[in-house]
């Protein structure tokens, strides 16, 4: 097993422990939900029901990780996950839209449920608003997505993380701590293929052995965007379930592995990931 | 008498999207920038400048350097890790692309940072002083302005830390880029230069470029020396939100032309105009073209 020379911090949400050395603490995995748009609330609450028990038969925590895309949805997503979603459960919330972002962080304190909040994300596309909302209404923990339109390599990951690469006033990781928030995931941001996405896996042990922070990325996306793969239907799933042991190989600690149901395959290969770098 | 043109000195303030950035990161789709350099461009052309820059909008003129010149990388700071190398063109390809539509009528400058100030900005972690370091930033500048000579009708260095101290070497670094040059070439150094005027003066470029407005004892500083160079005579503040009127402007550039007489060929910002607001910036450049208009058709 390889491990990092910087000290790596473990963050536990709600008994959730994501971080640490190499095969330390297992792969964490962020689900998506609702990322279509509309939420399709009784086939989820089935297929998180499957999910969270095979989650405990394997060991690798499976977080939930809900999209909203309009603002029609927000009471519908945050109702869904108050009643439905075990109280020892972390989730995220997954959103772009800032106005959106705001109101649903408002919504998230009432409910009292900032605790059990991953917010997913920030970047270079953060608005005052945002940064005022999230100053007040703070979730237990952060993802930082470490996109550099200026450059897409390791480097200049870092540099968005530690300037904000003069798009925005400060780095991103010291916005995050002035918001507050001490509990940080790195995401390192994995683009399309062939714009440089072998960089968002490379950047995992570099973000790791420089700040010792929980660090993963979307590499589904990847997949998801290999127009090449349409010529192998049967293999696209495969690719995209193997894709994820990229992460845990490099030392990364979680995946953000596209819908729910990818959970029941992606499971396995991340529990095989884990196993992997346990016995390098 | 030459007609005196107006000029810009490199950088002009765009605001990037960012969430436009982010989304099309999220959906996939490929980020460029050719907007911001398009809008910048069309700003200057839109206010009658002559000589035309990108507006290095894609970064701080260090960055742009820095960013893509091999053994550099960027940081809280830009820092030289290995040995220097030119791998590929720096600002080429939006030189190229500025030529497809730039009016015929307008020139275009190739802004370029100099060697030294490369140097004194990065953190150095590799070479052994500061002097190898510049040369061999020289030698990559060098191969950048070969690629865009073609395609500029002028090559404008900025060097802005020689007015903090002006190397033994500074010439020697200025020799090696401007070697074999046919094109215009232009040196801008900001600050206060009146020490190092006899260094300046005889530099192997055609034009000295200060910021003669923010400090206008410059203009009594050159009276000292016998001058051949050219000058680019700031006439506008690039560090100020008041807008020059195009009398002041006028007036300054006169009394100006009572040192420099027809020395002067270009007016300008007296820097780059990065740090100031887009629409301050653009009625800035509004009256140094109607100022020109005034002063050329005495």
């Amino acid at each position: 097993m390889f491990s990092f020379t910087k000290k790596q911090e473990i963050f536990d949400i709600n008994g959730v422990k994501i971080g640490g050395q190499p095969g330390e603490i297992p792969t964490v995995l962020f689900a998506g939900l609702f990322s279509k748009g509309k939420p399709d609330l009784i086939t989820s609450q089935k297929k998180l029901q499957k999910i969270f028990e095979l989650s405990e038969q394997l060991g690798n925590p499976v977080i939930p990780d809900f999209f909203i895309k309009k603002e029609e949805y927000i009471e519908i997503v945050i109702n869904f996950i108050e009643k439905s979603i075990p109280k020892n459960i972390p989730f995220s919330i997954d959103i772009i839209d800032p106005v959106i972002k705001t109101k649903v962080l408002e919504l998230l304190k009432v409910k009292k449920l900032l605790s059990r909040t991953i917010y997913n994300s920030i970047h270079v596309g953060i608005t005052e608003e945002e940064f005022n909302s999230l100053k007040n209404n703070k979730p237990n923990m952060i993802i930082i997505v470490a996109f550099n339109p200026k450059d897409k390599n390791p480097d200049g990951k870092l540099e968005v993380l530690e300037n904000g690469a003069n798009l925005t006033n400060d780095g991103l990781l010291n916005i995050a701590k002035k918001i507050g928030i001490k509990k940080i995931l790195l995401d390192t941001a994995a683009l399309a293929p062939g714009d440089n996405s072998g960089a968002a896996i490379a950047s995992i042990p570099i973000f790791k052995e420089e700040y010792g922070l929980p660090t993963g990325c979307s590499i589904h996306n990847v997949v998801e965007k290999s127009k090449w793969l349409d010529n192998y239907k049967n293999s696209r799933k495969i690719v995209d379930f193997s894709s994820n042991i990229n992460i845990s190989a490099f030392g990364g600690d979680f995946t953000i592995i596209g819908p729910l149901e990818n959970a029941e395959f992606v499971l396995p290969n991340c529990l095989g990931g884990y196993s992997y770098i346990r016995i390098l | 008498m030459e007609i005196i043109k107006t000029s810009v000195i490199g950088s002009y303030p765009i605001e990037t999207d960012n969430m436009k950035f982010i989304k099309n990161y999220f959906n996939g789709l490929e980020n460029f920038w050719d907007e911001y350099i398009s809008a910048a461009v069309n700003d200057m052309i839109k206010a009658g400048i002559d000589l035309i820059s990108d507006g290095q909008t894609r970064d701080p003129f260090i960055n742009i350097f820095t960013r893509n010149i091999k053994g550099c990388r960027i940081r809280d700071r830009p820092e030289v890790i290995n040995k220097l190398e030119y791998l590929y063109p720096i600002i080429f390809e939006d030189i190229i692309k500025i030529k497809k539509y730039l009016p015929k009528n307008k020139g275009l400058i190739g802004v370029i940072a100099g060697p030294y100030t490369l140097s004194e900005s990065v953190v150095n972690f590799y070479y052994k002083n500061k002097m190898e370091l510049a040369f061999d930033f020289a030698e990559i500048i060098k191969k950048e302005i070969d690629l865009i000579k073609p395609y500029v009708n002028l090559i404008s260095i900025d060097e802005p830390f020689f007015s903090n101290k002006f190397p033994d070497y500074g010439s020697e670094l200025i020799k090696i880029i401007t070697k074999k040059l046919k094109c215009l070439t232009r040196l801008h150094v900001c600050g206060d230069v009146s020490k190092i005027i006899p260094d300046l003066i005889n530099l192997p470029v055609d034009v000295l470029s200060h910021e003669f407005k923010a400090k206008p004892q410059l203009i009594n500083s050159y009276e000292e020396y016998e001058n051949n160079k050219k000058i680019c005579l700031g006439s506008v503040r690039s560090d100020n939100i008041e807008i020059e009127s195009v009398e002041e402007i006028i007036s300054h550039v006169d009394q100006a032309s009572s040192i420099f007489g027809e020395k002067i060929i270009q007016i300008s910002p007296d820097c780059g105009q990065r740090l100031l607001p887009r629409d301050i910036a653009f009625k800035k450049l509004i009256n140094l073209v109607k100022a020109g208009e005034v002063i050329n058709g005495r």
